[in-house]
């Protein structure tokens, strides 16, 4: 079951991918892809890059190293959405409040260029796990990636998280998965860059396309499943001693 | 495999954290009567006469070296109590206009969105007061200012005022009578 080319395999390298398309379709019909363009574009653009990988696997005619540029290009393309995803997902949580817009934005540069040398030096002292480059490579380009990414979401994340801000349903949703995506991968690719076993490597496999399943699940719960309406009250103020504290505040702000 | 270690412990970590953050803010009650009973009142006043240079000049002038360096540190832990306080206040206040954020009309939306603004900014005032405070802890001479704050607490209450109108016209400032 937990081997390379298994029916389980090949439904978990195909099945998100389809499910994203799936999405990124139900998204345009539904009009979102105006509130959140980068998202929509990351379905398309992950979900093909994907199948592209998943056919020049398959097919007998792609010679290995073909494969592997394959591997690359989708890497880096993937990366550089992401990246725009992450500033969209920004915005939309920080934007509506111009008192912490300014802050973040020079938090989140300030958190980004720290992270790149993190991500660096990781990448410097990690050992090559094949004597390939073209195959260890992509093993730490990935860890390169989602550390980058994992750390300016949990930045998204603690920043929300200190200023009690409860963000929009869908953008803490995309915020979510993509966090959940990349702090898995994170795990697996700094083991897989370590660790040259290819039994390890098939079930590290594993363990990313499962959590990529997951998190396109996410994505489809919190984009389009509506949420449970609860009909609000107003909310009942307490009673006090209003007029003293009028006359104390209009003094104050008005002396 | 040290580095492999140690990221594979982040990711953990940043994981659970996540999880944490998001799974609170769907279980997040919204705010009712208990959230706003919750708010501290502040004697405003007493906190503007702590962050008073004139007052600080006064007691300098005053008050033999070490006897005011004791009064200072005081009057800092006070004020840091305060700032405390008001930030607490907020955090509240976030909630409160979070909650009022989802008003069908307009100018109570509006209001409730001011409201979480000029809460944020408090909060993020309030760190950086905080540091304000605690240095001049250690080296009670040096000099101070938390007026940033109480000029963003002012404008809290005017927003708070205003929300609890449009909310509740019969009711008028119901919220700002508890701060």
């Amino acid at each position: 079951m937990l081997q390379a080319h298994s029916s389980l395999w090949h439904y978990l390298w195909v099945a998100p991918n389809i499910l994203l398309f799936l999405l990124a379709f139900l998204m345009w019909r539904r009009g979102l892809h105006r509130k959140y363009p980068v998202f929509f574009t990351f379905s398309f653009v992950a979900a093909i890059g994907q199948l592209i990988l998943y056919a020049a696997d398959m097919m007998p005619w792609v010679s290995a190293e073909a494969f592997w540029h394959v591997l690359w290009s989708g890497l880096v393309v993937e990366a550089f959405v992401k990246f725009f995803l992450i500033g969209e997902l920004f915005a939309h949580i920080f934007g509506p409040y111009p008192s912490l817009a300014k802050l973040g934005k020079v938090l989140i540069r300030g958190i980004g260029a720290v992270l790149v040398f993190i991500a660096t030096v990781a990448a410097a002292l990690s050992p090559v796990s094949n004597s390939h480059v073209i195959v260890s490579g992509p093993h730490l380009l990935e860890q390169t990636i989602y550390l980058i990414e994992s750390g300016l979401l949990l930045s998204i994340f603690l920043f929300s998280a200190y200023f009690r801000l409860s963000s929009e349903r869908t953008s803490l949703g995309i915020c979510f998965g993509l966090a959940v995506s990349a702090f898995i991968h994170l795990a697996t690719w700094a083991f897989a860059a370590n660790n040259s076993s290819r039994q390890v490597s098939v079930w590290l496999d594993f363990i990313n396309m499962v959590t990529y399943h997951v998190c396109v699940l996410i994505w489809f719960y919190y984009l389009l499943v509506p949420r449970e309406v609860t009909t609000k009250s107003a909310v009942p103020l307490p009673e006090n001693n209003l007029d003293v504290w009028n006359r104390e505040l209009e003094r104050l702000v008005h002396p | 495999m040290t580095i492999a270690i140690l990221l594979i412990i982040a990711a953990a970590l940043g994981l659970i954290f996540i999880l944490g953050v998001t799974l609170s803010r769907s279980l997040q009650i919204s705010a009712g009567a208990g959230l706003a009973r919750q708010i501290k009142p502040i004697d405003i006043e007493a906190f503007r006469n702590l962050v008073d240079p004139a007052e600080d000049e006064y007691l300098r002038r005053r008050l033999p070296t070490p006897e005011f360096r004791l009064v200072r540190r005081k009057r800092l832990r006070a004020m840091a109590a305060y700032v405390q306080a008001a930030r607490r206040n907020a955090d509240i206040l976030v909630r409160v206009g979070q909650a009022a954020l989802a008003a069908s009309d307009a100018p109570t939306a509006e209001a409730a969105r001011r409201l979480v603004d000029n809460a944020l900014l408090l909060r993020r005032n309030a760190v950086f007061a905080l540091l304000r405070i605690y240095i001049p802890l250690a080296w009670p001479n040096s000099g101070l200012a938390a007026t940033g704050v109480l000029c963003r607490y002012e404008q809290l209450n005017g927003s708070a005022m205003l929300l609890g109108r449009l909310q509740n016209p019969a009711v008028p400032v119901r919220i700002s009578a508890t701060l």
